[in-house]
């Protein structure tokens, strides 16, 4: 049920991004009117406004007035479809701007809002050909170009969402859209220096960006390649805009917690369990947080919460390890850490933490096993390297424990493992 | 009727009646007359050696019982010219709270650029010597029973000339006499001081250890002539060369022989198992003493060792820097350590620790832990969110088998902030609870009270070795009050460059009658002690018993 209103809640948040969008569009049709007779392009003017001020109804009854005289009037129809999706009558509007586009084949706003319409209704590949149709008009309208290059990049089809980025660029070298479009790409291509370079530029344009979407997106994408101060700032500025979205709370936790700022972090995400108590995301979060603080006992109890029966993520198994190992119960810390490894054989801390618990218990053959196989899944985590170290130095194996640390010497000049202090790796960052 | 159930449930209220929490009070320079104060030799160089100091001691020079004290300060160096002479200060206890500065007089003024302080009778004339350890060289001022020292570092031979730290007296050979550990820190003169900068604040700040080269550490065997042999290399010490602050001696393996636990800066903390033959191997990795997590060296600064659990084992303990979290090493036995820091880590994941002891501090018989702070940067708050230069003081309660924070409930100077570093424990005021003695980087000393930690019943011991190292270093003490039974193991050294009351106070809780008391001595005799007077000093004899 709760799955459900969430679900309406996420439908109406959309709708209402659109209907934004269509906004934007209602100038276009300005333009358009002004070829029109001068008593209907005031009207349509306002119209415009009453629509812009949520006046639906106003709105529609002077639209269905010039309507009655002109049925096929593309303008109108384009209006009064745009007054239709701000009702979330989206049928209604979807037949309303295609009656527009085909009274008017040279008029792009119906075209572009169908686009809007389609990439709403998760049918995107419908939008596709609108799309295209505008393009084949304007060839250089960016607006157009960046949502075909945002849908091809939704479908993982980085080459056509570049040939759509570049030309809008070119068109305009501050296009944030299509700045952030490319740094995606690059970023998916494993070219993390390029993606930061174009989020640098997209950090710039949108200083003073009023869209809380846009700047959560930034924010989100800015993690993923590591640049968390550009992130923080971009999440701050989306949650003053809009203060009670809880994704942006916890956007904002995961990039404080990823500067290593622990005592941020663990306000915020307390702060986002006070407004949504069982969001599991912030309830492992601040686990996470309260573990790396060595918060042994609340941790525990987060972190239990947070795995839902079923559906845990091996994180959970490995955290709750954690915990478990350091008050002293290493049964208990080993059985977890089974589980975490049981559902992805190939993790490392977990694999490491299973060796060091093994060790503990004084079971060096199956510590050794665990330990060796750890530093082969990731031979860049000195962790591993330590245990293993550790490990050596206690079954009177002095040389290659010497071997283990000088491993780590070497990763330590190379800047491997985290240098925050924060030792176990966090949950993944997408929140 | 209701007089009756009133009278009858007297006792009961009695019994639930909590009783108020043991504090430490400050007392003020106006009451002591402690006028003394640390100068850093603060510079706009940051010279490493400035942000580190200095130790204090409490010591009884003069053997009246009652506990004078000793304070370190900085001095003439190759980089500092201080404009005002400055001294280390010897403060006789006046029996009534207050203290004389007698340093002129006898002769204890340093003169250098002092770090710590160690107090012990290394010649077993009975009286208590001094060692000081300084950026330069050290100075051992033996005591001439009279009130006076005198300077008998050349022919003592233990100058040891370089940056030395902590110092600690100990029998490492069990020939009866008491040798000298030195810690060394590292390699450095007034030509060795990168330039360190932050490029936001265009401000100079002191340099990490991480950028100077380590120096082995010393070990002096006490030849009993008065003159020791620098047998560093030998021993094994010297093979391992560090950064070297607190060190502790103590018995890691319950073999008799003393060994060794140093913290190291930024490198990895040494413990000097005692092989015997005069031998040591540094097991700090094996041993799980010598890294944090993930093999990363942290910043150990103080250390102590005790039997926190009453297993019969010691444990350890190292304090370090903010984010690193402090250590507390529970003994596993067969040479292994478990990090078990309990609510230690979360209340000092902020902060840096320096002098730290472990002691009874409401004589209920288990050890509890004091910890005193500081951040060595004195630019950090500019640099690091949330981190403080000067730093609280935390006080933690034994629980059986961890520690509470009990710092709140403690009194109200562990509400203000200090640069802490030394920090020594003693009963100044001979009332039957340890006191606090904390020296602060350039700032004025605290002399800590302790209130109410003699509520309990306790007895105090002084060890009078006739065939053990005079300090009875290694002496094992086990006591018992009805189903009370503790074993303490008298360590030497443990704090930051910081000396102790050399006696013990035994605490036996509500408790009204000591059963027994056993010494068993480094030498091996035991001594039982019958019938020992409640709430007093006395004396032991080694071989004799109660004097």
């Amino acid at each position: 049920m709760k799955r459900n209103t969430a679900s309406s809640h996420k439908k109406a948040q959309k709708a209402q991004d659109v209907v934004l969008c269509f906004m934007c569009i209602l100038c276009l049709f300005v333009a358009n009117v002004r070829a029109q007779r001068t008593d209907v392009v005031k009207i349509f003017e306002q119209v415009a406004t009453l629509i812009r001020d949520n006046r639906l109804a106003e709105a529609e009854k002077e639209l269905t007035a010039v309507l009655r005289v002109e049925p096929d009037l593309p303008v109108a129809l384009n209006f009064l479809g745009t007054v239709r999706a701000k009702q979330s009558r989206l049928v209604e509007a979807e037949s309303l701007f295609l009656r527009a586009a085909r009274n008017d084949k040279s008029f792009t706003g119906p075209r572009m809002n169908l686009a809007y319409l389609y990439v709403l209704k998760g049918t995107p590949d419908k939008a596709i050909p609108q799309l295209q149709e505008v393009l084949a008009l304007e060839p250089e309208n960016a607006e157009a170009l960046v949502m075909l290059g945002d849908i091809y990049l939704a479908k993982n089809d980085l080459q056509k969402a570049e040939e759509n980025y570049l030309p809008a660029l070119n068109r305009s070298l501050d296009n944030a859209g299509a700045l952030f479009g490319l740094a995606q790409i690059s970023r998916l291509k494993g070219e993390t220096r390029e993606a930061a370079i174009y989020l640098n530029r997209v950090a710039t344009l949108s200083t003073d960006s009023k869209s809380p979407e846009f700047l959560y997106k930034f924010g989100l994408e800015a993690m993923r390649v590591n640049m968390f101060d550009e992130a923080k700032s971009a999440l701050e500025r989306a949650l003053e805009l809009k203060p009670k979205e809880p994704s942006y709370l916890l956007g904002l936790g995961i990039a404080v917690l990823r500067k290593g700022d622990l005592f941020e972090a663990e306000k915020l995400f307390r702060r986002l369990l006070a407004m949504q108590p069982n969001n599991p995301q912030a309830q492992l979060h601040l686990g996470y947080v309260l573990l790396n603080q060595k918060k042994y006992a609340e941790a525990r109890l987060w972190l239990e919460k947070s795995a839902r029966p079923g559906v845990a993520i091996p994180e959970v198994f490995y955290y709750l390890g954690l915990v478990a190992q350091e008050q002293n119960d290493d049964a208990r810390a080993i059985v977890l850490f089974e589980k975490a490894v049981q559902k992805l054989p190939d993790y490392a801390h977990a694999r490491i933490a299973l060796g060091t618990s093994y060790m503990r218990l004084k079971n060096y053959a199956r510590a050794r096993q665990e330990l060796e196989t750890a530093v082969k899944l990731d031979p860049e985590e000195p962790t591993g390297h330590y245990n293993l170290a550790l490990l050596y130095a206690r079954i009177k194996e002095p040389e290659r424990a010497q071997q283990e640390m000088q491993i780590i010497e070497k990763l330590k000049a190379k800047g491997a493992g985290n240098g925050s202090g924060v030792v176990v790796l966090p949950p993944k960052p997408n929140p | 009727m209701f007089i009756r159930v009133l009278i009858c449930l007297l006792p009961l209220a009695l019994l639930f009646q909590t009783r108020p929490p043991v504090t430490f009070e400050e007392v003020p320079a106006a009451t002591s007359k402690i006028s003394w104060v640390h100068d850093n030799a603060h510079s706009p160089d940051r010279q490493l050696p400035e942000t580190v100091g200095a130790g204090c001691a409490f010591l009884d020079y003069d053997n009246d019982g009652w506990m004078d004290i000793y304070f370190v300060n900085s001095g003439p160096s190759d980089f500092f010219t201080p404009s005002k002479p400055l001294k280390n200060a010897l403060y006789h206890n006046n029996h009534d709270g207050t203290f004389t500065d007698v340093t002129d007089k006898a002769g204890v003024a340093g003169g250098k650029f002092g770090m710590g302080v160690a107090a012990a009778d290394y010649d077993g004339d009975g009286n208590i010597d001094l060692y000081v350890t300084n950026y330069g060289s050290n100075i051992l001022y033996r005591n001439n029973g009279d009130g006076t020292f005198t300077d008998v570092t050349d022919k003592a031979g233990v100058s040891a000339p370089g940056w030395s730290t902590c110092a600690t007296w100990f029998d490492y050979d069990n020939d009866a006499k008491l040798d000298l550990f030195v810690s060394s820190f590292v390699f450095y003169d007034k030509s060795q001081n990168p330039l360190c900068t932050d490029p936001t604040l265009q401000r100079r700040y002191y340099c990490v250890p991480r950028l100077f080269k380590p120096q082995p550490s010393r070990l002096f065997h006490n030849r009993g002539d008065g003159t020791f042999q620098d047998v560093s290399r030998e021993s094994g010490i010297a093979g391992s060369p560090g950064k070297s602050f607190g060190a502790v001696a103590t018995d890691v393996n319950n073999d008799g022989l003393m060994d060794l636990f140093v913290a190291n800066d930024t490198m990895p903390n040494f413990l000097f198992l005692n092989k015997g033959g005069g031998k040591f191997e540094e097991i700090g990795l094996s041993a799980g003493v010598a890294y944090g997590e993930a093999g990363r060296p942290r910043s150990g600064m103080g250390v102590d060792a005790a039997d926190y659990d009453g297993d019969g084992w010691q444990d350890l303990f190292v304090a370090n820097i903010d984010q690193e979290f402090f250590s507390l090493y529970h003994n596993e036995k067969e040479l292994i350590f478990t990090d078990q820091p309990g609510e230690i880590a979360p209340a000092t994941q902020l902060l840096s620790g320096w002098g730290l002891k472990f002691f009874d501090y409401d004589n209920d018989g288990d050890p509890d832990l004091f910890l005193v702070n500081g951040h060595p940067d004195d630019m950090i708050e500019s640099r690091v969110p949330r981190v403080r230069h000067k730093e609280q003081l935390l006080m933690f309660e034994n629980t059986g088998r961890a520690f509470k924070d009990v710092s709140a409930r403690s009194g109200a100077v562990f509400s203000k902030m200090f640069s802490g570093r030394g920090m020594a424990l003693g009963d100044f005021d001979n009332d039957g609870d340890d006191d606090v003695l904390t020296s602060n980087n350039g700032e004025p000393p605290l002399l800590l009270r302790n209130q109410g930690g003699n509520r309990n019943n306790w007895i105090g011991l002084q060890l009078v070795a006739t065939k053990s190292n005079p300090a009875a270093v290694g002496a094992v003490i086990t006591w018992q009050a009805g189903t009370l039974k503790r074993t303490r193991l008298k360590t030497s050294g443990g704090s930051y460059l910081s000396s102790h009351d050399p006696r013990e106070i035994l605490g036996i809780g509500s408790a009204t009658k000591i059963d027994s008391i056993e010494i068993r001595w480094p030498s091996g005799k035991l001594d039982k002690l019958t019938n020992p007077p409640l709430n007093k000093y006395v004396k032991v004899i080694e071989g004799s018993g109660l004097k």
